[in-house]
């Protein structure tokens, strides 16, 4: 290997084509898909070699080999250059560059005895066209969601933010199967510390390869032993720019359909683009009901467990009796109890996951309410636990961000335990750890739970609730950006006294 | 060592976190149990005692900040260094952390008491110091600015508990407050003195004084947080006053945590569980400085790593809380750091104050004659 990635990258530069063909066989020896074709064009030989599914054959052939091979005159490396005006014509010297390049579908031609390859750039990538979004279903606003396809995505996004000072910058990943990535930010608002920050993250990744910007994430996050996403992925392209045009960074991935917004905080998991299109008096209600839902989902199921399980005495006489009677039957304490319906709800959701929507739906409605109705009879589980366990299974499927979700619900497992080992003592144990835990963490070297702590508190209407647009005039001051003023505030509306 | 602390930029704080800093640190157990021991001596004018004891503690408090002033940013042990020398001083420093170390251990043994008399009387010591331990660990492991954060945070949170005293202070019988000035005037001081263990605390500005950014903010949040604290436990006392009579005020160790059992609503009944787990909100910031006061002493004295200090220290109290698990024992202790407390932080300012304006006095008049 060694070897020949010595050879290749020596300028082996002029040679006769049938020596080149010769080279190319070599090199494509494993995978017979270089088309290698000589023509003889006014005594001068010309190789055109290209790999055929990776360009756009009859753009090859109307633009690079009739004009080629039906001209009068006699070809150079310049004359093709000036005759044929696409504008990816490059020469290539060397072997390390023509290579990559003829999978990245250029096609390249050679002139028997030149010192370099011309090439042009054919690429046929195949990709899906533009969907509506399929994880973060918004009910309002834009419906589109990214595709695998990097260049699509930048043209979605440079046709959201229309301005020459959005950044676009190229940064390649993997060592063994390169990616492309971009790093976009606004030039005039993004703090450049985080920008460094970013940039070296991504500079700095020693690894022969990312599949997904969900698997770059888990690469250059700041505490990977987290159970928290530390980045928002997100398969918005609204969302996106809204976090770009709010100063911070995204980053896109060639393939992946998902960006990267960085940096990010808890309470940023928990905004939807929707907050925004509704009004702030029904868009701040929604916001407090997402945070309350992660509240329930993380602590109901605990509360019911340590209650009936340590302390009764919290449960007034009249709820006691229903209880009671509901759980007389149930022959397992209520922690495997709550751990068995936990479970099976887990279950419900990763079939439902896995399987194709309508059979998921099926067995939605087989699982929940056939299995239900069944475990209560068969006095497995109590009637009230089940309505617990739906509201906070319910709950955690409020958050807008999937992979925050699933933190949210895979923390219940651990509370309950808790709440079954030391009922409330127990409980409150979890939530002053996992409290701890969210200001220890950093997101891109940013505090995780701000605007809460470090407290800002001209950010609290864009983090916790939101005012009407003319309070807004701030952008946040947490991120410590270029220029932290949206409008002014002189341009929103005067007071006025009653209309007589 | 420095007498004057270099502070890196991002580890300056606003002089804004003092106040939760102060409130988390003053606000503990101590207050559930109060009201007993200051009406035991001062009866119904108990409230005198307890303004009293806050004017003094405002005092101690002014007299610390002026300490401090006289130097440019220093912290006790600099002022320690400066004062007494290398030996006397260490010395000095020494018994702060000794007392620091009793604060923490008599903080986790009360909340363990009460954890045993209202929720879990057979509960083992072990099992509830491994869990505030850890708790411990984790946060002082993330430095000071985690720690202010769990004050910062945990203060606001747990603030819920106190619209529960509502309902009992609708339910106040006036006539307990009657007749007002009838404790002689050593009672009264007797009845402040019973409310030393509650009020400490705030000795926490000496360490970290150096490390807030706006100096100028320092005293007025330091004294809304000391005026804050003496407000909440006037107020549980007053309540306590009022709700009981003078015998089963008597009888009740932590009547402050008895008050919570009046207020039910259709849902959720006996409200002291809970009060009692979201004491741990108000417990684990104690604990945390405690804690990082101790390690942080450490370093600055005698320049062992933090890290060390912490899970030698934790290894030491965990196993410590096997030997204190009856009452009377944890009594002993709260006792100990109470009369050690008394003397450290309440006498010994008044001590420091004069020989630190004598030495800064001396050294003014000699730089005068050198030059």
């Amino acid at each position: 290997m060694r070897k020949r990635m010595k050879r290749s990258s020596k300028n082996v530069f002029p040679l006769k084509i049938d020596e080149l063909e010769q080279l190319m066989k070599s090199e494509f020896d494993k995978s017979p898909d270089l088309s290698f074709s000589k023509y003889e064009h006014q005594n001068k030989k010309i190789a055109v070699f290209f790999i055929p599914y990776q360009v756009q054959p009859d753009r090859v052939e109307n633009l690079l080999l009739t004009p080629l091979l039906e001209s009068k005159e006699e070809w150079s490396n310049t004359a093709i250059l000036n005759k044929i005006p696409l504008n990816s014509g490059k020469e290539y010297q060397q072997m390390d560059e023509i290579l990559p390049g003829l999978i990245a579908g250029k096609v390249m031609i050679y002139i028997e005895d030149e010192a370099a390859v011309v090439s042009y750039d054919f690429l046929n990538k195949e990709k899906r066209s533009l969907e509506g979004a399929e994880t973060e279903s918004v009910v309002i606003g834009p419906k589109i969601a990214f595709t695998e396809s990097l260049v699509t995505n930048l043209n979605v996004i440079r046709w959201n933010i229309r301005t020459p000072d959005l950044a676009i910058e190229e940064i390649t990943i993997g060592k063994r199967a390169p990616r492309e990535v971009r790093l976009i930010y606004l030039k005039s608002l993004a703090n450049d510390t985080d920008v460094d920050t970013m940039r070296q993250r991504l500079n700095e990744l020693d690894v022969d390869n990312v599949e997904d910007s969900n698997v770059l994430m888990q690469y250059i996050e700041d505490d990977s032993a987290s159970i928290f996403p530390q980045f928002h992925t997100t398969e918005l392209p609204d969302r996106t720019s809204y976090a770009i045009l709010k100063g911070k960074i995204a980053v896109l991935m060639e393939n992946s359909p998902s960006a990267l917004i960085a940096p990010s905080t808890f309470f940023s998991f928990f905004e939807s683009t929707e907050d925004l299109y509704m009004r702030w008096n029904s868009g701040s209600p929604l916001r407090f009901i997402r945070f309350m839902s992660m509240f329930i989902s993380v602590v109901l199921t605990p509360m019911y467990v340590a209650a009936v399980t340590f302390h009764y005495e919290i449960i007034p006489t009249q709820l006691l009796i229903s209880i009671g009677q509901s759980r007389a039957g149930v022959p397992f304490p209520p922690v495997f109890e709550a751990l068995f319906l936990e479970l099976m709800i887990e279950l419900l959701r990763e079939a439902g996951a896995r399987l194709p929507t309508k059979v998921g739906q099926t067995i939605g409605i087989v699982g929940g309410v056939v299995v239900g109705t069944a475990a209560v009879q068969a006095g497995i589980t109590s009637n009230i636990l089940i309505i617990f366990i739906t509201i906070s299974a319910l709950a955690s499927f409020t958050a807008p961000s999937y992979q925050m979700g699933t933190s949210i619900r895979l923390l219940r497992f651990p509370m309950i335990v808790l709440a079954g080992i030391l009922g409330l003592i127990g409980i409150m144990f979890g939530l002053c750890m996992l409290i701890i835990h969210l200001l220890k963490m950093t997101s891109l070297g940013r505090p995780y739970l701000s605007p809460i702590y470090p407290i800002r508190f001209e950010d609290l209407n864009k983090a916790l609730y939101r005012l009407p647009q003319n309070f807004q005039y701030k952008r946040f001051i947490s991120l410590s950006l270029k220029d932290s003023i949206r409008f002014s505030k002189r341009n929103a509306k005067e007071k006025k006294d009653i209309d007589e | 060592m420095e007498i004057n602390v270099k502070i890196k930029p991002n580890m300056r704080i606003q002089a804004f976190y003092l106040f939760f800093i102060i409130v988390s640190m003053q606000i503990g157990v101590g207050i559930l149990g109060v009201p007993r021991l200051v009406f035991s001596e001062a009866k119904q004018d108990s409230w005198i005692s307890i303004l009293v004891a806050a004017a003094y503690v405002i005092i101690v408090l002014l007299a610390m900040l002026l300490i401090l002033k006289q130097y440019d940013n220093a912290d006790i042990h600099g002022i320690h260094r400066d004062i007494f020398g290398k030996w006397l001083g260490k010395i000095f420093s020494t018994v702060y952390i000794l007392y620091f170390a009793i604060a923490f251990y008599s903080v986790l043994l009360t909340y363990i008491e009460v954890v045993k008399v209202f929720v879990f009387p057979d509960v083992s010591n072990f099992v509830m110091g491994l869990l505030l331990i850890s708790l411990t660990i984790y946060g002082v492991l993330g430095g000071l600015r985690v720690i202010i954060g769990v004050s910062f945070v945990f203060g606001v949170l747990a603030n819920w508990i106190l619209f529960l005293l509502i309902h009992p202070a609708l339910q106040i019988d006036f006539n307990h407050y009657l007749p007002l000035f009838q404790a002689p005037f050593v009672d009264l001081l007797k009845g402040a003195r019973a409310t030393s263990y509650t009020f400490m605390g705030f000795e926490i500005l000496f360490l970290v004084y150096p490390f807030i950014q706006n100096k100028n903010k320092v005293r007025i949040s330091s004294l809304l947080a000391v005026t804050w604290s003496s407000l909440l436990v006037l107020s549980a006392t007053m309540l306590a006053i009022g709700f009981f009579s003078a015998e089963q005020l008597e009888r009740r160790e932590w009547a402050v945590l008895v008050l919570f059992k009046t207020q039910s609503f259709p849902f959720v009944e006996r409200f002291d569980y809970i009060v009692v787990a979201e004491l741990m909100m108000v417990v684990v910031p104690s604990l945390l400085f405690l804690m990082w006061g101790l390690t942080y002493s450490m370093k600055r004295v005698y320049k062992v790593k933090q890290k060390l200090t912490l899970y030698v220290a934790a290894i030491i109290f965990l196993i410590g809380t096997f030997f204190f698990e009856k009452h009377f024992e944890t009594q002993r202790v709260i006792n100990f750091a109470e009369q050690f407390g008394f003397w450290f932080i309440y006498v010994y300012p008044f001590v420091l104050l004069p020989l630190v304006l004598l030495k800064k006095r001396l050294k003014k008049r000699k730089g005068a004659g050198s030059s």
